[in-house]
């Protein structure tokens, strides 16, 4: 359990904001991820949260080197990844999978399904033709569906059952990563629920290790053992999953907790949210210092906007980026800035 | 007083393939200043109930009866001409795209001028003072340069926003929202909400909002309408569906939900997915995915009645009400045995 199996370290993604037709020249950069550093140990899951536009799904793709980051490195189970070419690249793959968002957009509805599921087998030149038959069958049969249906088209089934091809299809050449971009969140609850309990199950049988994106931090929690927070490219705040929902350091990540409606009316009626107001900035021209400060309910003039806080350590393994962390959890808005104002005059 | 009372209110479609009834018999009512939450998986005809009181499903192919009572007339039987002096005046609706329904040729401020003035006897000068009154109200910063922006020009939390102001420009006495916060994130999510509740409180608007989201309404509802393939499983007000439910399919749904206030390995699931409402199950429309099914549950329909303990709180269930207090204590607990 304690082996790293993905390294990331100082991972940046900038992309070129041009202008010109026949001469382009850069005029800005958009720094969609900017800076990043965590690790992933064999057999857990890294849960990544944040609101859109923040970088989860651009992190994503450059950890399966579906884009090329502008700097940093990536080491996957021992080997620095970062530079390969297409070719080094190949065997590789079969390591490192990706199951997505949308499960209408991301099967080919041309495809049978046994091709789709099969397809990775083929690349990578695995078995006969009989044997990945089976194979696709026991794949099917794994993530819940009918073995019978290995010849239907993706239309031919409902949403939580593609997002299962998509599953399947991850799965097809034993991956030791998967990295999951948001895989629920187009799913209705009880379907969401069938596909969650899904993906623990094939984590407990076959020692998978996940990267899980989403918005949703009653999801995040559900299943990941760590949790890593993101705003605007940088990491606001990284725990153990129970520490992070119990005593989050980050004024954001309070926010964000505090912004998840509680199916618990009577507990929904005692919780003080901190509503944030505004959105996220634009990452072309992020802001200076802290780049939550514009938002922050704790922000302090001259020093937020001045110093860019760096990533703290509260105790094993827990790493805040915050000039002013809070002290307890939870706190209303009201609560942290008159802490704050404490501390101001506390000197 | 109520404002709508929705009473057996069916609609079917006619398609090639034959019959879909989307609603069949469903009844509630909204009182002024008051949220009704109506929740269900997709394709439970949440959206149709709305579209069906709104007059906006196709008339070519739409089969409605029952009643929609708004301020005692009957909206089902009110010809289009009337409807649409309604619609967005004393009615109002926020869907749940905020790109796709606005219109992205004119800017916000024409949209908005236009419905003021579509209703009001008002010039044009007056509708625009109203227009920036609302984006002021809805919290749009520097209203008065963003009225002449385009929409693609906002974020979608900010056209929402705009979707909002749009909605109660004229002061509708009912609001439907059709998954208002389903494409935003939670921290837009959240703010929408509390500017929902907080235009409400100043209005006395009755709110409708449709939602897959449990969180979402035990934040804002009153009350709540659990629908399941066009029929209402449960209703009751918003403690009692979230402290004592008494219906398996309101027990699945709450079970599924990953929550922040507890602690499960597992998620009970609700195993396959909603009948196709062409032909819908024989009797309890429920039973093929209900781990409590017994024989009665496969041939009677069960009629939606109140409970024994409360009046107001109807559920459409054969099962006890002795093994269902102890089922509900298990799901509380966390431990409610998985449906299969």
């Amino acid at each position: 359990m304690s082996e790293d199996l993905l390294v990331v370290d100082d991972l940046a993604m900038h992309f070129p904001v041009t202008r010109g037709i026949v001469f382009q020249k850069q005029v800005a950069s958009v720094k969609a991820v900017d800076g990043i550093s965590f690790t992933v140990k064999q057999g857990e899951t890294l849960g990544v949260v944040g609101e859109s536009g923040c970088g989860k799904s651009t992190m994503a793709r450059c950890l399966m080197r579906l884009l090329d980051p502008t700097s940093g490195r990536i080491t996957f189970a021992g080997r620095d990844i970062t530079h390969l070419t297409r070719t080094e690249m190949r065997p590789i793959r079969r390591e490192l999978m990706m199951i997505f968002q949308d499960p209408y957009a991301s099967l080919n509805q041309r495809k049978r399904v046994g091709f789709i599921v099969a397809e990775a087998l083929q690349v990578h030149k695995i078995g006969t033709p009989a044997e990945v038959k089976r194979r696709v069958q026991e794949l099917l049969d794994v993530v819940g569906l009918n073995p019978e249906h290995y010849n239907r088209f993706p239309h031919e089934f409902s949403g939580g059952q593609r997002q299962r091809i998509g599953v399947a299809r991850a799965l097809a050449v034993n991956p030791k990563l998967i990295v999951c971009d948001e895989p629920v969140s187009a799913l209705d609850v009880s379907v969401q629920a069938q596909i969650l309990n899904l993906l623990k199950d094939l984590q407990r049988d076959f020692g998978l290790t996940y990267v899980f994106i989403a918005h949703d931090l009653n999801v995040v929690r559900h299943i990941s053992d760590r949790v890593l927070v993101m705003y605007l490219g940088k990491i606001a705040e990284i725990a153990e999953r129970d520490l992070l929902y119990a005593q989050p350091k980050h004024p954001y990540t309070g926010a964000l907790l505090s912004a998840v409606p509680i199916p618990n009316p009577e507990l929904g009626r005692l919780r003080r949210a901190i509503v944030l107001e505004g959105d996220v900035p634009n990452p072309i021209d992020p802001p200076e210092g802290c780049r939550f400060h514009p938002r922050c309910p704790r922000f302090r003039p001259g020093h937020c906007d001045v110093e860019e806080p760096q990533l703290r350590a509260f105790g094993a393994g827990h790493g805040a980026a915050c000039h002013y962390p809070l002290e307890r959890w939870p706190m209303s808005g009201e609560e942290i800035r008159r802490a704050d104002e404490e501390a101001v005059a506390a000197g | 007083m109520a404002v709508l009372e929705v009473s057996d209110l069916r609609t079917s479609f006619r398609t090639d393939d034959g019959v879909v009834k989307a609603v069949d018999g469903v009844s509630f009512s909204v009182e002024r200043g008051k949220t009704l939450g109506i929740v269900g998986e997709s394709g439970c005809g949440k959206s149709v109930t709305c579209l069906s009181i709104m007059g906006l499903n196709n008339r070519q192919n739409t089969i409605s009866s029952g009643e929609a009572r708004f301020n005692g007339e009957n909206l089902l039987e009110m010809s289009s001409r009337k409807l649409r002096t309604l619609r967005g005046n004393e009615i109002a609706m926020i869907f749940q795209d905020p790109m796709t329904s606005l219109n992205p040729v004119h800017t916000i401020g024409r949209q908005l001028v236009e419905a003021v003035m579509l209703h009001r006897d008002v010039t044009k000068r007056d509708a625009r003072l109203r227009a920036l009154e609302l984006l002021k109200a809805v919290g749009i910063p520097r209203a008065d340069r963003r009225i002449d922006d385009y929409p693609h020009q906002f974020s979608g939390g900010m056209r929402q926003r705009v979707m909002i102001a749009m909605a109660l420009i004229n002061e509708p006495d009912l609001l439907l929202a059709d998954e208002p916060t389903t494409a935003l994130d939670v921290t837009t999510q959240a703010q929408i909400l509390s500017l929902m509740t907080s235009l409400q409180e100043e209005f006395e608007t009755a709110i409708i909002m449709i939602t897959h989201d449990l969180g979402v309404v035990a934040e804002i509802a009153d009350d709540v309408v659990v629908m399941y393939a066009g029929k209402v499983a449960e209703e009751g007000t918003v403690d009692e569906i979230f402290t004592r439910p008494y219906h398996p399919y309101t027990w699945g749904l709450l079970g599924s939900l990953p929550r922040l206030d507890a602690d499960l390995d597992r998620l009970v699931q609700i195993q396959g997915s909603p009948p196709s409402l062409l032909n819908p199950p024989r009797g309890c429309r429920f039973h093929p995915r209900c781990p409590y099914v017994m024989n009665v549950c496969r041939s009677v329909v069960p009629e939606l009645l109140p409970v024994s303990h409360s009046p107001q709180h109807l559920q459409a269930c054969h099962l006890d009400e002795e093994t269902k207090d102890q089922e509900v204590q298990k799901l509380l607990e966390g431990t409610l045995a998985e449906a299969s």
